[in-house]
């Protein structure tokens, strides 16, 4: 029986299109699959069904009527429980404090602890044998809490249960008795929808799946039907792609000198043994799904994290990478992802932004040069079409496109040896975006310069990168040469199908 | 006996660990310490004034960790203090005890209606709540002085039960016995822990705890923060006025500067006391035990002869080994755990 049908859903974000009619089911007692590449419109389908986003077209059909819901607290009163990759837990309470959160059942005045524990042990004790709900949130580890998360959403009987990417954070025995679980709940005729990276859990758990892509749903497998094969799936998500516009002349012969040489870099959990060399003048790509490692990787090469381990060796020389300092000092230099709260300083000048990494330079004299720096300034304006109305103006009066540049400008005026790009053209429109790149390829060809780039936007490896590194969970999986770059090979790796039979 | 005596270092380190256990460590050791230097500090004559003595900032401190605990400050409770002590002492008239019913009702009011906006502030508003309270402090200053510009005012004789027993005229002999050995500050106190005892107990004294411990996750799971914001400030105002009802009791007269010291000191007692300054941890309990450590200090040093001037600095340091001590430790003991927890 269906109880959810959201019909030619569609949803801009700017000039951005991440669903563009997409239509998603799912029924009581059924398990379906969420598949699709990244930025295929997956996840905004499941905030538009549980309230975050608001859909701009379309319409949301939720047991026997059409609704409109303006925040999660409407969506969940319904009957919808989503469980989130990041966790809305509160660190300072303990395990079954978190369950029940915001659902607390009143005996009389006071709040029903009985209760509370008794729901709580019994979701756990199902879903996690041994863990004790009398524990702090804040000692738990990432599967325990990913897992809390979880029972939070149970713990809510909900008619409709969304998981995004409940599995990332999981263990292989926690995800089994995950999955177990939700067996039971999909027998008790909860309707869930389930996404993940990986294909073979999809596979494993879901009765159906519904493909994304380009903010389309592609294509619907009946599972028990139509069969579980890996390949045709793969082709849905990937798609007839088209085949690289080569926008920039790929270096045909990179030469062999390497920059930068790593090896068994480790870092926590989200790292494991990577090694691998960059050329000079090359533009060196990481791709894979979201949340492998990469953005972890750019920052562990900008020296964030001080308990790194593994060898680093730059122009022959043997380098530290446990401080920021050291890697700025090796003119390791990162342009970070996330602009608004990492790259600019929003409120002040385009021209301070552009200066400010100058100051920290030893041989910057007391007094600041102003108009040699206005004058640089003005010239790396230019060079990069960064449309500004002046140089006097704040920064977060520019377009989101204008503002990266802000970003990679600011550098770019250093002598760089190796830069490390964290998807730099995210939310940036496809002029200047293009723009954006062209420079970098240009300085890259001009000055010798290396670039480690991570997008997470697959095109944008295809059409700038001379080698791509796909990461999953962690490693590197796979380095793609040459005619190899392709956006469908890249997907392909992306997905890691040989893992199946390894994690089974 | 070499694992025993591991054993019981191990719990000398966790009694250390916790700051609710240092704090009432310290407690102890600041108890010993006036009991050596004054002499006759049990006796029950010198034990009601120490209480009297220590109890409005005990009211105090109660407060700014409720609000503390829901993940904001209030930089106002000094000056909210001292306007409710002019409002108290404007409405009543000598010689009228219905008067004094009046004046507690209506100042009572203002105390909520003082919450409700601190809370609005900082909660709908979405106003710092340091630059919420220290603007509203100023608000309270000026309304206080602008109906009691010079301290003074009249009071009705039966509020000196707020004060001692034994000062109300025509009161039964009972009372004026009890008075001897009682002191009704310490009824306000216990009412005050009563309050708390049955607010920690409902849904909103749990929702306090999570909306200090991160207000993102409180919203998304349902939770009106800003509901939970305005209401820990207003349980805030109402232990502010239980203060102000002693310190009209003890002076029969209202001013309206003289709270503004204790606003920081309630901080500094609410964290040495193990309230955590980013919120959503710690006990109202225990906040109370800062604020006694924090004003034994002051005995302590008064009676150990040393001079004013030194004494100010001797009570400083003592409040930053009392608030930096647990913290470095914890940061000593969670690195450790990582050297233990890294393979070699």
């Amino acid at each position: 029986m269906k109880i959810l049908e959201a019909t030619g859903i569609e949803k801009h974000f700017g000039g951005v299109t991440a669903l563009a009619g997409a239509n998603l089911q799912a029924e009581r007692g059924k398990i379906t699959g969420l598949l699709g590449a990244n930025g295929s419109g997956k996840s905004t389908m499941t905030k538009i069904i549980s309230g975050v986003h608001a859909a701009d077209a379309g319409e949301v059909w939720f047991d026997g009527r059409v609704v409109k819901y303006a925040s999660p607290h409407d969506a969940k009163r319904d009957g919808i429980a989503v469980v989130y990759q990041n966790l809305s837990l509160v660190a300072n309470l303990t395990v079954w404090q978190n369950i029940v959160l915001g659902n607390e059942r009143k005996d009389k005045l006071f709040v029903d602890d009985h209760h509370a524990r008794e729901v709580s042990r019994h979701i756990v004790e199902e879903l996690l044998p041994g863990l004790d709900i009398e524990r702090q949130v804040s000692g738990l580890s990432p599967g325990e809490l990913q897992i809390v998360e979880i029972a939070k959403a149970i713990s809510e009987e909900p008619k409709l249960l969304i998981l995004d990417e409940p599995t990332a954070a999981l263990e292989l025995a926690q995800v089994k008795s995950l999955f177990s679980h939700m067996r039971r709940l999909a027998q008790r005729g909860i309707a869930i929808v389930f996404t993940s990276h990986r294909l073979w859990e999809v596979m494993d758990i879901c009765d159906d799946t519904v493909i994304f892509r380009n903010g389309e749903n592609v294509a619907s497998v009946d599972l028990d039907k139509d069969g579980r094969d890996t390949e045709k799936i793969i082709g849905y998500i990937t798609g007839e792609m088209e085949k690289s516009r080569a926008a920039v002349k790929k270096q045909t012969s990179p030469e062999q000198e390497s920059v930068l040489e790593i090896k068994g870099l480790s870092h926590g959990g989200a790292l494991h043994d990577i090694s691998f060399r960059l050329r000079r003048g090359e533009i060196l790509g990481v791709g894979g799904l979201a949340g492998q490692g990469q953005r972890e990787l750019m920052l562990a090469l900008a020296g964030f994290y001080p308990d790194l381990t593994g060898d680093a060796i730059l122009n022959g020389k043997r380098t530290r990478l446990t401080r920021p300092k050291y890697a700025i000092k090796n003119n390791i230099l990162l342009v970070p992802g996330d602009r608004e709260l990492e790259g600019l300083f929003l409120q002040h000048s385009v021209y301070s932004n552009i200066v400010f990494p100058k100051l920290s330079e030893p041989k910057e004299p007391l007094f600041m040069p102003r108009s040699k720096y206005r004058e640089e300034c003005r010239e790396t304006v230019d060079a990069l079409s960064i449309k500004i109305g002046g140089l006097n103006l704040p920064v977060r009066t520019l377009s989101g496109g204008n503002q990266q540049k802000v970003v990679v400008g600011k550098w770019l005026s250093f002598n760089t040896e190796v830069l490390l790009l964290s998807d730099p053209a995210k939310g940036v429109d496809v002029g200047a975006k293009r723009d954006l790149y062209e420079y970098i390829v240009n300085r890259v060809r001009e000055s010798k310069m290396s670039v480690i780039l991570y997008a997470s936007d697959n095109e944008e490896l295809v059409d700038y990168c001379d080698r791509v590194m796909i990461m999953y969970e962690g490693r590197i999986v796979e380095v793609l040469e040459g005619d190899e770059i392709q956006a469908d090979r890249i997907i392909e790796s992306s997905m890691h199908v040989e893992d199946k039979p390894e994690r089974k | 006996m070499e694992s025993n005596t591991q054993g019981t270092s191990r719990k000398f380190r966790q009694l250390f660990a916790k700051p609710e256990y240092s704090s009432i460590l310290m407690l102890v050791v600041m108890i010993v310490l006036a009991a050596i230097l004054q002499r006759n500090f049990f006796r029950p004559s010198s034990l009601i004034l120490t209480i009297d003595a220590f109890s409005p900032l005990i009211l105090l401190t109660m407060g700014q960790a409720v609000v503390m605990l829901s993940g904001s400050f209030d930089l106002s409770s000094g000056a909210a203090l001292s306007l409710y002590t002019c409002v108290l002492t404007w409405i009543m008239k000598t010689g009228e005890p219905f008067s004094g019913v009046v004046a507690l009702l209506v100042t009572l009011a203002v105390a909520i209606l003082v919450g409700i906006i601190n809370g609005f502030g900082a909660g709908y508003m979405r106003v710092s709540s340091v630059v919420v309270t220290f603007a509203t402090a100023y608000v309270w200053l000026g309304i206080g002085l602008f109906i009691r510009p010079t301290p003074g005012g009249d009071s009705v004789n039966w509020f000196n039960a707020f004060y001692d027993f034994r000062n109300v005229e025509g009161a039964p002999q009972i009372f004026q016995n009890l008075g001897a050995f009682l002191p009704p500050v310490l009824l306000l106190v216990l009412l005050a822990c009563g309050i708390w005892y049955v607010i920690s107990r409902t849904r909103l004294g749990r929702y306090i705890y999570a909306v200090g411990g991160n207000e993102e996750s409180a919203y998304r799971s349902g939770i009106n923060t800003a509901r939970v914001q305005i209401a820990a400030y207003v349980i805030n105002s109402i232990f502010v006025f239980l203060a102000a009802l002693f310190f009209v009791g003890q002076n029969q007269s209202g001013d309206a500067r003289f709270g503004d010291p204790f606003t920081l000191r309630t901080i500094a007692a609410a964290v040495v006391g193990g309230i955590a300054l980013t919120g959503g941890k710690g006990s109202v309990y225990t906040a109370l035990v800062g604020a006694v450590i924090i004003s034994l200090v002051n005995k302590v040093i008064f009676f150990a002869n040393i001079s004013y001037a030194y004494g100010t600095l001797v009570a400083g340091l003592i409040v930053i080994v009392a608030i930096a001590g647990p913290q470095i430790y914890q940061i000593y003991n969670k690195r450790s755990a990582e050297i233990k927890r890294s393979p070699a």
